[in-house]
């Protein structure tokens, strides 16, 4: 996948804000070299910025050789127009192309942004996988 | 969840999705994207999505899920442990007061108007305006699910050097501590463009000069801009809010976002209860109520407008139909309205709400079809939440109320009088704070 230099920095543990306060600190330099002039009165200005949470990284689930023989929830997660039958269709390749692979359709259970520990513990208990559309 | 897992979702999100899985502790998490729409396609065109391209990694779809199920991890992948990360320089210069503005605002921290340079100075002259403790914590940092800007932490300190930034006076400064004690802040950062009203009530509306009269809603004075305009900033700032296209996906944007429509209730010139109070607070408590939501419109585009003797619960409940959704409404009503509308024998705020539940009304069907339902309302109905349960058991051609409840509905007043006005924030009231506790 093609990373970006926005997301690669993040992927270091840097912000957008944090990128915008180094791209902040060598426009500063430059624009102080080029105003040149000592005259102009200068001051310090205190960063408005919050406070960021420290992030625990997780490893991924180990994955198995093949899918044959295994079960995948394939989860609309948001509900959005055309998601269903996205998935459905996605049931329907998986019955001609694999039909060694189980698939079950559900819905996750409230608006898009609740979890659904239900479901997350149903899919733990009954299957290998899960593929999950989360929009839009 | 400890199985594999693969999300998906379409093109459009890349960088959010991307950004969201490295925030939530999987920089490396295989996903995999769809062209943009998913909503609006035919069968065949959907079907066709997943053998066609991923047009991201340019892999077939199928091919890829199947390869993120089965392909064994990489090191990066398995990596644990805790990561910080950082928000940038604790200050910035020493550097000319353009230099600095220029600084400011091309990081993303300003709404792109000039600002008050935060200086250390200003910002201990803000502090005076509170009795707290600079470095008091009105949100710890949180990791988890939600959104990026529930995550954020933030003092008083902090608060502080947004209130100087937007142009607060210190006395200002117990509203904006109630404001932030209340978060999350402005640009809620959803795809409708959703914006705020904030609602202040109390004896403190007149202390800071609050303009309720003439113009009430427009930049004639100091608190009803800078208190607004700061809502933003530390929405912004504090909470990393309002990058597009990662934390920001308001498709249009909206003119509110700039300063949140402050609306100072003339509570003198009401003949109703006071917002405040309604909502259990005491009359001479000052109080802040937040409001969220796409618009506001005038209502004298409404039907029955120009009729000779005003009937405004109708003009009201017409206003109602053409919003988006039903989450609730803040009716904002010039006291010409209020007193007009006490003559037509609403008395109490709680007689027009009841009436306006009532008769605004639309059929199941067009609620089950209307924008917000299918993905926002629908999953609620499954797990048997009401009314949305019952409004998607009942006959299509079923009368069913506009909004869940008749509590939806809110109403304030303000205005000069000069014509018999109102306007309506498709907006549904958020949360309110004591401003008292934060003097």
């Amino acid at each position: 996948m093609k990373v970006n230099r926005r997301k690669l920095l993040s992927l270091l543990g840097m912000s957008p804000a944090l990128l915008a306060g180094s791209r902040a600190e060598a426009e500063q330099k430059k624009k102080s070299a080029q105003s040149g002039a000592g005259s102009e009165p200068k001051s310090t200005a205190v960063s408005p910025k919050g406070t960021p949470p420290a992030i625990q990284l997780y490893s991924m689930a180990p994955r198995a050789n093949s899918l044959d023989g295994k079960t995948i929830y394939v989860v609309d997660a948001t509900s959005f127009l055309g998601s269903e039958t996205l998935l459905k269709k996605m049931q329907v390749w998986f019955q001609q192309n694999m039909p060694g692979v189980k698939t079950v359709f559900r819905k996750k259970a409230g608006v898009y942004a609740a979890d659904d520990p239900k479901l997350w513990a149903e899919i733990k208990a009954n299957a290998y996988a899960t593929v999950m559309a989360i929009g839009h | 969840m400890g199985v594999p897992a693969v999300p998906m979702c379409t093109k459009a999100y890349t960088e959010l999705a991307n950004l969201t899985a490295a925030r939530e502790g999987m920089p490396h998490l295989r996903q995999v994207f769809t062209p943009h729409p998913v909503g609006g396609k035919t069968d065949e065109e959907l079907a066709a999505y997943l053998v066609n391209p991923d047009p991201v990694s340019r892999k077939q779809i199928m091919k890829e899920i199947v390869d993120d199920l089965t392909m064994p991890l990489s090191e990066d992948e398995k990596k644990t442990g805790m990561q910080s990360i950082a928000a940038g320089p604790a200050t910035y210069g020493p550097d000319t007061a353009d230099n600095l503005q220029e600084i400011f605002m091309n990081n993303g921290m300003t709404d792109y108007m000039p600002i008050v340079i935060s200086t250390e100075e200003k910002v201990e002259a803000m502090l005076k305006g509170t009795s707290h403790h600079p470095d008091e914590v009105l949100r710890t940092p949180l990791q988890g699910v939600g959104y990026t800007s529930a995550r954020w932490g933030y003092t008083v300190r902090q608060i502080a050097v947004n209130a100087v930034m937007a142009g607060c006076r210190p006395e200002f400064f117990p509203v904006v501590l109630a404001m932030a004690s209340v978060g999350p802040l402005g640009l809620f950062g959803s795809t409708t463009s959703s914006s705020s009203a904030i609602v202040i009530n109390g004896p403190i509306r007149d202390k800071l000069n609050m303009n309720y009269g003439l113009g009430a809603l427009s930049p004639f004075a100091q608190s009803n801009a800078t208190i607004g305009r700061s809502w933003t900033l530390m929405g912004k700032n504090l909470t990393n809010g309002g990058i597009p296209g990662d934390t920001y996906q308001g498709g249009q944007g909206n003119q509110l976002d700039y300063n949140n429509c402050v609306i100072a209730e003339d509570e003198k010139n009401s003949p109703w209860t006071p917002l405040h109070v309604q909502f259990g607070f005491k009359p001479e408590e000052n109080v802040v109520s937040i409001f969220d939501g796409p618009d506001i419109r005038q209502g004298h585009g409404a039907r029955g407008a120009g009729a000779q003797i005003a009937m405004f619960d109708e003009q009201i409940s017409f206003m109602f139909q053409s919003m988006v959704g039903g989450d609730g409404a803040l009716v904002i009503c010039d006291p010409l309205v209020a007193n007009r509308l006490v003559e037509q024998g609403y008395d109490t705020k709680e007689k027009l709400s009841d009436w306006l539940w009532k008769n605004t009304v639309r059929t199941a069907k067009d609620f089950r079809e209307s924008f917000l339902a299918s993905f926002h309302l629908y999953p609620l109905a499954l797990q048997g939440r009401e009314p949305y349960a019952t409004w998607y058991k009942v006959p299509e051609d079923t009368l069913i109320p506009f909004f869940p409840s008749v509590t939806d509905i809110n109403f304030v007043v303000c205005g000069g009088q000069a014509n018999a006005f109102f306007q309506v924030a498709n907006m549904r009231h958020g949360r309110s704070a004591s401003i008292d506790k934060w003097m």
